[in-house]
């Protein structure tokens, strides 16, 4: 086994239907333990690479691994140990599911089919709800949720699962600056005290959180930067293509 | 009041309780997965199967199954991916479906012809077979086993089916077992509530019980009590009031529905709610 978590070499995606990749000639080598975040404007195929990384697209070129294992061949297997948050959606208001079912659902695969919810299962449930500060929330009809907490309980979700990996898309997006802070402080407890390997997507210059040592910069489908934070932060590319992003808006 | 022999009596009875059962148990996956159109589809199919059926004197039962069958393996991996043209082939295939059943119909040999037609059309309590029993009943033990072994999948798969493939589900497996589940569902229970009304069967107790509950479990409980409900009262109904069997059992169902979005304690507070926003 490597000592990367994720190895993309020269991958494309192309989603079913269209001609122009979304993600083009994609390297990208993650190690055990990183924390890296992957910013780039709206459009940019962030959330494509997320999910070109645990299968949920095939890609159409090149090769992936993850956990040393080829993406495509293994997908049913390497995705018990990613955690994913999805990003930021509507949910319906009336939907019939309680948060700790919702957050016992990220286990369901790592359990297996034909097996049950075993007591242990169901402590990590409560666990992980405490560690995200949703503690009172079990019970409470998952529509019922501010935005905020709705990411905290999908969060919760994910690390049910116990993941080696774990794979944000948008995390910040549905907070406000504190909720920002308390999330982003979550995330460097989880990162320092579980071992897990972390990449985030954002597409928020200004919130990048401080634990993260490494950025790689994503614009129209291509790796464009993949450097230290400092290094990203400061050069002139980035302010040209946020800033064309925010006078577009 | 018609009286019934007994044995008749029973039959009838269980069938309209199994029937109940095994639509409105399909219903909490069909609201849920969004498969409302193409359920109906297949319901519509169903009953052109059956017509069919009675036109070739084949088991209209087996024909239906087939139809209905078909149509889920054509509409399946079209509404799977959501893509555009779903709609449009939904849209297609429920009126053939319609134009083909009235064609059969019209075919069916024999003097009995009209009274058959309009048993598989409305739905007739008496057609309603020891056989029928059976099957319904297998399906109704087939569906409690796959609910309860694979209930942690089933939740996370009508939670978000993306986040449940993200974690290693095979959530396609479940999406065309629940497809063949629905087309069973419907087939058997056709001779009872005829082609036309068998979907409203799937629909109406699930949305009523999705009325009063948060809890996956409580509404997967409740929506085949409140399906065999309404069977029993618009069983009841029928012999009373000599009404078509199909039509008061979707009539009980309607107002119960009705009444449960009256009453509903989940829209209550929402109302109140957009008030005090105002
Ligand atoms: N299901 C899809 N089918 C076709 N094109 C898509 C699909 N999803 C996203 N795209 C396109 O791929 C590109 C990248 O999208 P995405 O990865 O969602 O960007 P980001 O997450 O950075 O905002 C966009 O141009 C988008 O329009
Ligand atoms: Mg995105």
């Amino acid at each position: 086994m490597t000592e990367n978590i994720i190895e993309l070499q020269n991958v494309d995606t192309i989603y079913e239907g269209e001609k122009i990749p979304a993600i083009h000639n994609i390297n990208l080598k993650v190690r055990y333990g990183e924390f890296i975040t992957i910013i780039g404007p709206n459009g940019a195929g962030k959330t494509t690479l997320l999910e070109t990384i645990n299968g949920l697209i095939p890609y159409t070129s090149g090769t992936g691994h993850v956990f040393g294992k080829e993406i495509k061949k293994h997908k049913m297997d390497i995705r018990k140990n990613i955690g994913y948050v999805i990003q930021n959606f509507d949910i319906d208001p009336l939907a019939p599911f309680l948060c700790k079912d919702i957050v016992m659902t990220g286990r369901a695969g790592k359990i297996g089919l034909f097996r049950f919810a075993t007591k242990r299962d169901w402590e990590l449930v409560r666990h992980n709800m405490d560690i995200v500060g949703m503690k009172g929330f079990a019970e409470r009809p998952i529509g019922k949720l501010s935005g905020g907490e709705f990411q905290k309980i999908l969060l919760a979700r994910a690390l049910s699962q116990e993941p080696k990996l774990l794979l944000l898309d948008e995390p910040f997006s549905n907070l406000d600056l504190s909720a920002r802070r308390k999330m982003e402080k979550l995330l460097t407890k989880i990162h320092d005290e579980k071992n897990i390997t972390i990449v985030m997507v954002s597409h928020d210059l200004n919130f990048i959180p401080q634990r993260c040592s490494r950025v790689v910069v994503l614009d129209k489908g291509r790796i464009i930067m993949d450097d230290r934070r400092e290094n990203i932060l400061t050069s002139d590319m980035i302010t040209t293509i946020f800033h064309k992003e925010e006078s577009r808006v | 009041m018609i009286e019934l022999p007994l044995a008749i009596l029973i039959t009838s009875v269980l069938g309209s309780i199994l029937a109940g059962f095994v639509c409105s148990t399909m219903g909490v996956f069909v609201v849920r997965m969004n498969l409302s159109s193409i359920g109906y589809c297949m319901s519509h199919a169903a009953f052109a199967g059956a017509a069919f059926g009675l036109m070739i004197s084949f088991d209209p039962l087996l024909s239906a199954i087939l139809f209905s069958f078909g149509t889920a393996l054509i509409l399946g991996p079209l509404a799977e991916k959501a893509r555009l043209e779903s709609n449009v082939v939904i849209g297609f295939l429920f009126s053939i479906m319609i134009a083909l059943a009235f064609i059969f119909l019209n075919f069916i040999p024999g003097q009995a012809a009209s009274g058959t037609a309009l048993r598989i059309l409305w739905g007739n309590i008496f057609s309603v077979g020891y056989n029928d029993l059976i099957l319904l009943g297998i399906l109704s033990a087939t569906l409690i086993m796959f609910i309860t072994v694979f209930y942690k999948e089933i939740l996370s798969i009508m939670f978000h089916r993306k986040l449940a493939d993200a974690t290693g589900i095979n959530t396609k497996a479940f999406y065309f077992a629940v497809l063949f589940f629905t087309g069973f569902a419907v087939s058997l229970s056709l001779r009872l509530v005829g082609g036309l009304l068998v979907f409203a069967l799937i629909v109406n107790p699930t949305s009523t019980a999705y009325q009063f509950f948060y809890d996956f479990k409580k509404i997967i409980i409740s929506s085949p009590l409140i399906g065999i409900g309404s069977c029993l009262i618009g069983f009841w109904l029928s012999m009373a009031a000599n009404f078509p069997i199909g039509a008061s059992i979707v009539v009980v169902s309607a107002i119960v529905f009705a009444i449960s979005v009256a009453v509903s304690p989940k829209r209550k507070k929402k109302r109140k709610k957009d008030v005090k926003i105002n």
